[in-house]
């Protein structure tokens, strides 16, 4: 019974932080006393966590995949850190400043700080990382700093960086997860992807690399000569790859895992353990990786340039009942290309909303020239949901369902992920896809990549998949990439939001929220925007 | 007896062989290639994907690179594996130990148990006892290895808080010597139990049957007649012989074992060949793949292989086909 | 040498554990039979609310999945799947196995070492990773499962076929059958099948019950059809909701153990039945 009140509780107050998040500078936060309580933290101690897959490397600077980005921030420092909200804090770097014209910008670096191997920190590795790693090598590195010209070093602790044009949405994507800093010494002159510090770090970081084994753990210990005095506090992190979410289950609840970050365990478990008291449940610090579940309409398919069958499919499916039934309360219900995690621009203020009305949207499908054959079919689609979690499946399942009750017959194809994304973005053989994607710190970053009609690339996954393109939509997108004033920026997002949900060439389905369940004695682990995808610096153990 | 020898190492080669050229194929059906999964993964340019084809050689055709596979497993060279950022061969010898000790030890438990629960259910044909094991080894044989290895955890380690659920020692262990051995039997006690239900319902049934056979044989009842203890008479006139074919269906068993180990090594976390097998279908890393299926195969191909010598060794009689 | 089928069935019915087992098979047989009766709107609709369950409400006797279908609609039209799995991979590695293990057998030589070696790879490799790795590749849908499953099983039946052959051969009917000029195909369908249908007929049982777990197992990993319901899809959705609502995992797996103890059963009467010579033995 306490965990039907519970989801209740949270269901609700999710919907509110759907309404409130319009508000500028509103700052919702779920419940949690991690970040609320203000204990003396313990020294010492190990903290043991599960996850899967394992990793390739240990550096996000040369990849953007998962296991990367939550190990990378551990090892390494970025220039910059987030407080809640997504507000600049200082890292490797004290003081920042932006030029007039928003295309230099300074970074006074913090000195003393040393690399895992003794050497100094300076501002060559700075500017290394960024013109020789990130711009190279880096996923979204690439388009982000596609317009930094270079690196300036007047001074060990200066860099500044010269850009062809501002680019606002780069101060979002610093920290030590989407650009960690790496070692000049270790990885000028050489391959970069196929230097051995990629599985042996040597890092600025609070944690250093203590064992690794492929596949199965890796264990992180305490690096004593941290910048941040006294930090971290914990002796070890143990990192286990458990490929089973129900044993990763098990082992939270036999006390063999002490937390668990990123919805890595079935939703269901997650809501039954944070009803114990034993437990806590965290949904804040996952700022930098708000991920959307969205359906793509392949736009090349006759029957799609009808926006009349794009919105009946939209009025035919319970974006709420997803939310509460697949995603089990951990997401709000899609309404905006945004995420509701981009406060500063996600907004529903004039943006297009498709209720759940099967007649409005037979009626529609009717208008559109699709009638009921003799049995009861109007026409046959296919859907292909990402074979990563089970939430695309399920959710594809419901909406076969809804479907049928309007005369669309749905078939689901699965396949492998590298099957799905072949299909979906380089051959272009689907009529709907559903995915989950991140969608960045800033919308620049993970939002345009769906919508700029410069971005329909086929062979590039998680690009412009419906091959939308709307010049209104394009002028919008590019003007943002370079405008330096929030407020003209919100007005052109909110337009562009508009826009694209009356043209719905995607349809968002979930903004998904993540979530951290852990023992209630592990303490202080999502203290800024960062969360567990943060240094862990100030986690302790209590008792 | 060399020319036996002989015969059988040409098959075993010509096995491989096989079992290489088949799994290569199998492989490069799929559609979608590495780089797809690198680039799902990691945002990359179209040029960025290709020249990744070119450096991994998924640009050359099929049968170019089944040659160059070929010719570079002569050397042993197993290839890169992208995955895991290593060479293939690395990655295998962390990984085969784990399975080789799960498969082994299966083996052998589910031989013994078996073997014990099938004489003494022979010895109590008809009566309630053997009733009650037939009853059990059925069970046993219809529950599904995954079924029993969530059971087990549920009970031993979340109810109980007995056992560790997960991997193959303690992760960050200092324990050296008899302390680490005894690390490793808990963590893989409840793994190599769930693998060996299914088989001590083999075992149990085909000893139980091969023992009544046994006792019925002449020299059987003479070990009676001359009025040998009844222990005696069953435990060593009689089920030396009756181990005969337990033993050639362990050579058998082998290479089930190792396709069971995926889902056993799934629910307990313990990084094997199996899951590394599985993981590698899903990711399209080639090498690592046809490196676990032939480092399997050559491991059942080997054990296959002493088994028949030891046969022979013991029971010149035998006909080996 | 053969048996009646009457005669068969009757003797299967007087052997305690082929009652039991023929008894749990036609259960199930029924229920997959009178899916479309009792459950006309399909396994997949979303009857009710989700997570109900069994009686709480009198509508969902086993109660509902996470998504709100019917688990007893599921378990109905499941029957169906997995049971149809399980025999046509049956079938299908019975008719490989008995053409390679008859061929093999027949004509020695040669062609027996070429197929006994691929017979051998195929046993080398082992089975369950390459049901994964062709369902994997291929795409999970009902065919491509039942063929992994199929191509993984013959070689049992090969070699039990060959078995048969060797020993047949040589006897005198057939050395009759060349003697008066019967073609060598003839003799293998009509002179020496025959007489080695009751090891494959036992075989069979046995190769169905594995066939219905390997589905099982597959779906388990994540490898089922995503169209169609067997028992398998039913578990492995609802072990996410494991410790929640355990029911929806040990509804369909104990329909499962039955079935497959069921089917294990008939093969142990039928080795019963058909081998007088170990009926001494239970």
């Amino acid at each position: 019974m306490k965990k039907q009140l519970f989801q209740l509780d949270r269901r609700t107050f999710m919907a509110g932080l759907a309404t409130s998040v319009a508000l500028p500078g509103a700052i919702g936060l779920s419940a949690g006393s991690a970040f609320a309580e203000a204990q003396t933290p313990k020294r010492g101690g190990t903290l043991t966590t599960v996850a899967w897959p394992g990793t390739t490397y240990m550096n996000a600077a040369i990849t953007t995949s998962g296991p990367e980005s939550f190990l990378s921030p551990k090892f390494f420092d970025g220039l910059l850190g987030y407080d809640f909200g997504m507000v600049e804090k200082p890292a490797l770097a004290t003081e920042w400043s932006i030029a007039e014209d928003g295309k230099r910008v300074t970074f006074k670096l913090r000195p003393g700080v040393k690399w895992h191997d003794g050497e100094a920190f300076t501002s060559k590795d700075v500017a290394f990382t960024f013109m020789e790693v990130l711009k190279v090598h880096h996923g979204r590195g690439r388009s982000l700093f596609a317009d930094l010209q270079a690196v300036e070093t007047p001074d060990d602790l200066t860099a500044v960086f010269v850009l062809g044009k501002p680019a606002p949405a780069m101060l979002k994507a610093l920290d030590g997860r989407e650009s960690p800093i790496l070692p000049a010494h270790i990885y000028a002159g050489t391959n970069i992807m196929e230097n051995p510090a990629n599985t042996k770090p040597i890092g600025t970081g609070a944690f250093r690399l203590a064992s690794y084994e492929r596949g199965a753990s890796v264990v992180m210990e305490r690096n004593p000569d941290y910048w941040d005095e006294g930090k971290p506090y914990l002796d070890r992190i143990i990192l286990q790859y458990i490929p089973d979410a129900s044993t990763r289950t098990a082992m939270l609840e036999a006390g063999q895992a002490d937390i668990v970050f990123l919805n890595f365990l079935p939703a269901l478990d997650t809501l039954r353990l944070a009803a114990m008291p034993d437990f806590e449940l965290v949904e804040a610090g996952y700022e930098t990786s708000a991920s959307n579940q969205q359906m793509d309409f392949n736009l090349e398919r006759e029957i799609f340039k009808d926006a009349r069958v794009r919105h009946a499919i939209a009025h035919a499916i319970d974006r709420q009942w997803i939310v509460d039934n697949v995603w089990h309360g951990f997401g709000v219900a899609g309404a905006s290309p945004l995420h509701h995690d981009q406060r500063a621009f996600y907004t529903t203020e004039g943006v297009p909303q498709y209720a759940l009305d099967l007649a409005k949207a037979e009626a529609l499908l009717d208008e559109a020239g699709h009638p009921r054959g003799a049995n009861g079919v109007r026409f046959e689609l296919t859907i292909d949901p990402t074979p990563y979690g089970d939430e695309s499946l399920t959710a594809a399942e419901y909406i076969r369902e809804q479907f049928r009750q309007i005369g669309i017959q749905l078939n689901i194809r699965t396949q492998d992920y590298a099957v799905f994304i072949k299909r979906c973005w380089t051959d272009r053989d689907f009529d709907l896809c559903l995915y989950t994607a991140a969608m960045g710190a800033d919308p620049t970053i993970g939002v345009q990549r769906f919508y700029w009609s410069k971005n329909f690339k086929p062979g590039v996954a998680f690009s412009n998949g419906s091959s939308y393109s709307n010049p209104e939509v394009d002028a919008l997108l590019e003007a943002s990439q370079v405008e330096l004033d929030p407020d003209k920026r919100r007005e052109q997002f909110a337009k562009f939001q508009q826009i694209a949900m009356t043209d719905l060439p995607t349809l968002p389905v979930v903004h998904t929220t993540r979530a951290t369940i852990g023992w209630q004695k592990v303490k202080d682990h999502t203290v800024d925007a960062l969360g567990s995808l943060g240094n862990l610096a100030n986690c302790w153990i209590d008792g | 007896m060399p020319r036996y020898v002989l015969r059988r190492l040409s098959q075993a080669v010509l096995v491989m062989l096989l079992v290489v050229i088949g799994s290569f194929f199998l492989v490069k059906m799929a559609p979608g290639d590495l780089v797809d999964v690198l680039a799902g993964n990691s945002d990359m340019t179209a040029d960025q994907m290709a020249s990744l084809r070119v450096r991994y050689g998924l640009d050359q055709p099929v049968l170019v690179q089944l040659f160059i596979y070929m010719s570079r497993l002569v050397m042993l060279d197993f290839g890169y594996s992208p995955l895991n950022a290593a060479p293939v061969l690395d990655v295998i010898m962390g990984r085969w130990p784990v399975t080789a000790i799960l498969v082994v030890s299966s083996v052998v438990i589910s031989m013994t148990v078996g073997t014990v629960l099938g004489v003494i259910s022979a010895r109590n044909a008809g009566n309630p006892i053997d009733l009650s094991i037939s009853i059990l080894m059925l069970v046993l044989y219809a529950t599904p290895s995954f079924v029993i290895a969530i059971c087990f955890i549920l009970f031993f380690s979340v109810f109980l808080g007995a056992m560790p659920i997960a991997g193959f020692a303690t992760v960050g262990t200092q324990a050296t010597g008899f302390a680490y051995a005894w690390d490793v039997v808990k963590h893989l006690a409840m793994p190599v139990a769930a693998l060996c239900t299914f088989y001590v319902a083999i075992y149990g049934r085909i000893g139980r049957a091969s023992m009544l056979e046994v006792l019925k044989l002449d020299y059987v009842r003479t070990a009676r007649a001359k009025g040998l203890p009844e222990r005696r008479v069953i435990y060593v006139h009689a089920l030396r012989n009756a181990l005969l074919p337990l033993v050639t269906m362990a050579g058998l068993q082998v290479s089930a074992l190792v396709g069971g180990a995926v889902l056993i090594e799934t629910i307990f976390g313990l990084p094997g060949m199996g899951r590394t097998a599985f993981d590698a279908v899903f990711e399209r890393d080639t090498n690592l793949l046809l490196g676990v299926l032939f480092i399997s195969s050559l491991s059942v191909v080997v054990v296959n292989f002493v088994i028949d010598l030891l046969y022979m060794a013991l029971d010149p009689r035998v006909e080996l086909a | 040498m053969t048996v009646g089928s009457q005669s068969l069935i009757v003797r299967l019915l007087r052997h305690p554990s082929g009652l039991v087992g023929l008894l749990l098979i036609a259960l199930a047989v029924g229920m997959a039979l009178g899916a479309g009766f009792f459950f006309p709107a399909g396994p997949w609709t979303m009857a009710g609310p989700p997570r109900l369950w069994p009686g709480q409400n009198a509508a969902f006797l086993l109660g509902t999945d996470s998504l709100g279908r019917d688990l007893a609609a599921g378990l109905f039209h499941g029957s169906r799947v997995s049971l149809a799995v399980g025999a046509s991979a049956a079938v299908v590695s019975i008719l490989i196995g008995t053409v390679v293990g008859s061929l093999s057998g027949y004509y020695g030589g040669w062609l027996d070492d070429v197929l006994m070696r691929l017979t051998d790879a195929m046993q080398t490799i082992p089975s369950f990773l390459s049901a994964i790795a062709i369902v994997g590749i291929v795409g999970p849908s009902l065919p491509t499962i039942i063929f992994a499953i199929a191509i993984v099983s013959w070689p049992m039946i090969a070699r039990l076929v060959r078995a048969e052959f060797l020993r047949l051969r040589t006897y005198d009917f057939v050395q009759s059958c060349r003697i008066i000029g019967m073609s060598d195909m003839r003799i293998i369908f009509t002179q020496i099948l025959p007489n080695c249908l009751a090891p494959i007929i036992v075989a069979s049982s046995v190769l169905v019950a594995t066939a219905i777990i390997v589905e099982a197992s597959l779906s388990f990993l994540g490898l089922g059809d995503p169209n169609a319901m067997s028992w398998g899809t039913i578990l492995g959705n609802g072990r996410a909701a494991l410790r929640t609502a355990w029911y929806m995992t040990a509804i369909p797996a104990t329909a499962l153990v039955l079935t497959v103890l069921a089917l294990n059963l008939v093969g142990d009467a039928l080795n019963d039945v058909l081998n007088p010579r170990l009926k001494e033995r239970s």
